[in-house]
C-alpha cells in the first residue's frame, strides 16, 4: 500500500480538497479525503503543500506509432496505399519504446488515446492505452475505442496527387458512404444466415460491422465546417454513433453539434495554419465549446504538437477565458468519457485506477513541474525531489 | 504626446521600475522613461496600473510571411531547393505581411523577427529584419539583409541527395559546398576588385555577392545546425573563412556547452516545445537553452516560425526557464540577446530612451500563465489587443 499526505487533491469530479491524502491499495484508489487512514501504508510520500491531480489523458496521439528522434523508420502512422484501411489496429504498430512516453510520463501523462492518421478515408481502430510497460497488450486500456476516419484534405492529399479518388471532398464522402453501405448490406445479409458464403467476407466490410451495429462510434478528423457537416451527415443517415476529432471550426457550426450531442477532441491548437482548411485555429473553438455545454477534450496529436504540451495547452486555453478547474477538466476527466475508459481514469475517486501526479505548484503554472507520476499505484516517474 | 503609467515596467536594461513611466514621442521612440514623468497639457495617458510592461519581444530565427501559413501550398515560398547553392535569393522578396503569421507574431508579443530562407539548401540565400506591423515590407525592414542563411545534417541531404539524387548526399558534401562557395566568392572577389582598379567592365555574380558580404563582415552566416558536429563542423568552416557566423537550433548544444562557450558563440536555440522528428534531434531537451547560458554561450531563443507558432513565443521562453534559464537570462533571450545579434539593438530589444517605443502589456509576471500578453504596441501604436472568447 501506498499513502500520499499533505497535498491538494484536485480530484475533478468532486471538487478540491484543500489538505487531504490518498490512500492506494492494489493499484486502485483506496481513500481520499482530508483525513485517510495511513496505518497500514508501506510507504507514505509527504507531499509538503504539492497539488495532486489525476493522470493527464490526451484523447488524440500518435504514440508509438510516429516515433520521436528516429526518423522515418519509426513512422508507422498512415497505411497509404488504399484509401480503405479499417482492418488495421494500432496495436500492431505500437513501440512501446518510443522515447515519447517517458517524455509523457515527465509531463505528468498517464493515458493516451493512439490513433492511425488521417491519410485515409477509413484508417483503422485506434485504442486507449496507459503510457507504460513493454508490452502494448498489457498497457491497452480500451481496444477498439472506435474506427478513425478522415475528411478534408489528407486523403485528398495522399490520393488525389496519384490520380486516385478521393481527389475531392466529394469523392471522400463517396467512398465512406459507400464502405458504410457495403458493410450494411453485409450485416442485412448476414442476419439472414446468407453471409457466410464463399467469396462474400472481405475486410472492409466485416470491420465495419461493429461500427454500423453501434459498437463502435467513427472517430472522424475534421476541421473544417463543411467537413465536420458532412460527418454529422453521413453519420445520420446510418444512424451510427460519431465523435470529431480536430473541429477546428466547431465554433461556427456549434448549434448543430450540440444539438446532435456530439463529443469532440480539440486540437492540435498550438499548432500554425498549416493547411487552409485549418486556417482558423485558434483558442476560441474550446471555450466557446465550454461556454456551450458541448462535451470536448483538449489535444496535442502528438507530435504534431509534442504530447509534453498538452497542460501546457490547458494553460494557454485559461488566457482566452476558459475556467482554470475546467482547463483541467480537458486533459483529464473530459478526456477519459471521451475515449470511454471513465470508469477507469480521468478523475480522483475510490475505486478508480490510481493514476496520479503530484505537481510542484499550480498545474496549471506554466512554470510547474511534475514531480512525481503514478501509473496502477506504481511510481513510474520520479522527479527526486520527494 | 503619449505617456505610459501604472505598470511594473522590466526595461531589461535597466532597473526594474516598479510604478514606472514611458514618453513616447510622435515618431514612435521613448523620449523618457523613470519612476517618475512630469505630464504636460495635451499629454495622451495610457494607465495600466495593475499591469505588466515587457520590451515588445525580439525572434531572431523565423519564417514569418514566407511558410505558408494559413494559406496552403500556394503560399509556401521557404525553400528555393532546386538547386543547392542560392546565395542570391532573399526573403525579401517573399514575404506576404499580410498572412496571419504577422497578426500571430503581434499576439505573441512579438514586435521585431528575422525572416530566414529555409534549410533545404547548403547556401539558402539572404535574410531579413523587420517589425511584425505594416503592409510593406519594404517599409517594415530594420536591417535588409541581416545574414546569409546556410544548413547542415538532415535538411540538405533530404531536399538534394534523397529527394533528387544530387549533391549534397552526404554531411561531407554539405561542408564541401559551403566550403567552395565562400571560396568561390574569395575568389570572385579579388577578380572583382582587380577588374575596377583596372577600370574593366565586370559581370556581377549575384549569387557570390552575398558571399563576399559575409566574408566582408558585413553580415554574418546563419548556419542551421542540430546535431553536436554539424554544430562544430559549422564552426570550423567560419572559423577556416574568418567570418562572424550564429548557429541557428544548437539543438545539442547541451552535449558540446564547454566547447560552444570557449567559442564565444552566439546561439539562436528552438524551436521550443516542439516533438523530436528527426534523428539529428533525438537529443533534444529543454534544458539546453539553460545549459548553453551556463557555459557563456548567448542565448537567443526563437520559435523558427511555423515550427513552433509565434503565437507561444512566451510560452516557450516560460518553458525555458522553468527547466533553469533564470528570469533575466530568460527576458534578455527574447529581448536584447537577439536585438545584439541581429546588430540591431540601437532601435530594439530594450526600453530605453532613444529607442523604439515596441511594448508588450502582460496582465501578469512575464513566464506565468497570468502573464498572457493583453496589448502589443510597435512606434506607439497599438498593433495587437487581445478579446477575451
Amino acid at each position: 500500500m501506498l499513502g500520499i499526505k499533505n497535498v491538494k487533491v484536485e480530484t475533478i469530479a468532486d471538487g478540491t480538497i484543500e489538505a487531504g491524502g490518498i490512500v492506494i491499495r492494489d493499484g486502485k484508489i483506496a481513500e481520499v479525503g482530508r483525513e485517510v487512514d495511513l496505518s497500514g501504508c508501506a510507504r507514505v510520500i509527504d507531499g509538503r503543500g504539492r497539488v495532486v491531480t489525476p493522470g493527464l489523458i490526451d484523447a488524440h496521439t500518435h504514440v508509438g506509432l510516429s516515433e520521436s528522434g528516429v526518423g522515418s523508420a519509426g513512422r508507422d502512422t498512415n497505411e497509404d496505399t488504399h484509401p480503405l484501411t479499417p482492418g488495421l489496429s494500432v496495436r500492431d504498430g505500437i513501440n512501446m519504446q518510443d522515447q515519447a512516453f517517458e517524455s509523457f510520463r515527465r509531463a505528468g501523462i498517464t493515458a493516451a488515446g493512439v490513433f492511425p492518421g488521417s491519410g485515409n478515408i477509413l484508417g483503422g481502430t485506434a485504442l486507449a492505452l496507459k503510457c507504460r510497460g513493454m508490452i502494448v497488450d498489457e498497457a491497452v486500456l480500451k481496444d477498439p475505442v472506435g474506427m478513425k476516419a478522415a475528411l478534408g484534405e489528407n486523403p485528398k492529399a495522399c490520393y488525389g496527387a496519384r490520380q486516385q479518388s478521393p481527389a475531392t471532398r466529394m469523392g471522400s464522402a463517396a467512398l465512406l458512404r459507400g464502405a458504410l453501405q457495403r458493410a450494411e448490406d453485409y450485416l442485412a445479409k448476414v442476419s439472414l444466415g446468407k453471409g457466410e458464403v464463399p467469396g462474400d467476407r472481405d475486410g472492409i466490410r466485416e470491420a465495419l460491422v461493429p461500427v454500423i451495429k453501434g459498437e463502435q462510434p467513427l472517430i472522424i478528423h475534421a476541421h473544417r465546417h463543411d467537413d465536420i457537416l458532412t460527418a454529422l451527415r453521413i453519420c445520420g443517415e446510418f444512424g451510427i454513433k460519431c465523435m470529431l476529432h480536430h473541429v477546428t471550426d466547431g465554433h461556427l457550426v456549434k448549434d448543430i453539434i450540440k444539438r446532435e450531442k456530439i463529443s469532440c477532441a480539440v486540437g492540435p491548437t498550438l499548432h500554425y495554419g498549416s493547411k487552409l482548411e485549418n486556417k482558423d485555429r485558434d483558442f476560441r473553438t474550446p471555450v466557446v465549446f465550454h461556454r456551450e455545454g458541448i462535451p470536448f477534450c483538449l489535444i496535442t496529436d502528438h507530435p504534431v504538437v509534442d504530447g509534453r504540451n498538452l497542460l501546457l495547452t490547458a494553460s494557454i486555453a485559461t488566457q482566452w477565458g476558459l475556467p482554470d478547474q475546467a482547463a483541467l477538466r480537458a486533459v483529464t476527466l473530459s478526456a477519459a468519457e471521451h475515449l470511454g475508459i471513465e470508469d477507469r481514469v480521468g478523475s480522483i475517486a475510490i475505486g478508480k485506477d490510481a493514476d496520479l501526479v503530484l505537481w510542484s505548484a499550480n498545474p496549471l503554472e506554466f512554470t510547474t513541474f511534475a514531480d512525481m507520476t503514478i501509473i496502477d499505484g506504481e511510481i513510474v516517474y520520479e522527479r527526486g525531489v520527494l | 504626446m503619449l505617456v505610459v503609467k501604472g505598470a511594473k515596467i522590466y526595461p531589461v536594461t535597466g532597473e526594474v521600475l516598479e510604478d514606472g513611466m514611458m514618453r513616447i514621442d510622435a515618431q514612435g521612440k521613448i523620449s523618457q522613461i523613470g519612476r517618475s514623468i512630469p505630464l504636460e497639457v495635451g499629454d495622451q495617458v495610457l494607465d495600466f496600473t495593475g499591469k505588466v510592461i515587457i520590451p515588445g519581444l525580439v525572434d531572431a530565427h523565423t519564417h514569418v510571411g514566407m511558410w505558408g501559413d494559413g494559406e496552403g501550398r500556394a503560399g509556401y515560398d521557404g525553400n528555393e531547393s532546386v538547386r543547392s547553392i542560392t546565395g542570391e535569393v532573399r526573403a525579401l522578396d517573399a514575404v506576404n505581411p499580410r498572412q496571419i503569421s504577422f497578426t500571430g507574431a503581434r499576439e505573441g508579443g512579438i514586435t521585431t523577427v528575422q525572416i530566414l530562407p529555409g534549410s533545404g539548401n547548403p547556401i539558402g540565400g539572404l535574410g531579413l529584419a523587420c517589425k511584425t506591423w505594416g503592409s510593406v515590407i519594404d517599409e517594415m525592414l530594420v536591417k535588409n539583409p541581416s545574414g546569409l542563411k546556410g544548413a547542415t545534417g538532415e535538411n540538405p541531404k533530404r531536399a538534394h541527395g534523397q529527394a533528387q539524387k544530387q549533391a549534397p548526399a552526404t554531411r561531407m558534401a554539405v561542408a564541401s559546398m559551403i566550403r567552395t562557395y565562400f571560396e568561390d566568392a574569395k575568389v570572385y572577389g579579388e577578380k572583382k576588385e582587380q577588374a575596377q582598379a583596372e577600370g574593366r567592365p565586370f559581370e556581377t555574380d549575384l549569387n557570390l555577392e552575398s558571399g563576399l558580404m559575409v566574408l566582408a563582415k558585413q553580415i554574418p552566416f546563419r548556419v542551421h545546425a542540430h546535431r553536436h558536429d554539424d554544430i562544430v563542423t559549422a564552426i570550423r568552416i567560419c572559423e577556416e573563412f574568418d567570418i562572424d557566423y550564429t548557429i541557428e537550433h544548437c539543438t545539442d548544444g547541451h552535449l558540446i556547452a564547454e566547447y560552444l562557450g570557449r567559442k564565444q558563440i552566439t546561439a539562436m536555440v528552438g524551436p521550443g516545445l516542439s516533438a523530436s522528428g528527426k534523428v539529428e534531434t533525438a537529443a533534444m531537451t529543454d534544458e539546453n537553452p539553460a545549459i548553453l547560458a551556463r557555459h557563456g554561450v548567448k542565448v537567443c531563443l526563437m520559435t523558427d516560425h511555423p515550427f513552433l507558432n509565434c503565437r507561444y513565443f512566451l510560452q516557450y521562453a516560460a518553458i525555458a526557464h522553468k527547466h533553469g534559464l533564470s528570469f533575466a537570462d530568460t527576458l534578455q533571450a527574447i529581448t536584447i540577446n537577439p536585438a545584439q545579434a541581429l546588430g540591431i539593438e540601437d532601435r530594439v530589444g530594450s526600453l530605453e530612451a532613444g529607442k523604439d517605443a515596441d511594448f508588450v502589456v502582460l496582465g501578469g509576471e512575464p513566464f506565468s500563465y497570468k502573464g498572457a500578453v493583453l496589448e502589443t504596441y510597435i512606434e506607439g501604436r497599438l498593433v495587437w489587443q487581445r478579446e477575451i472568447y
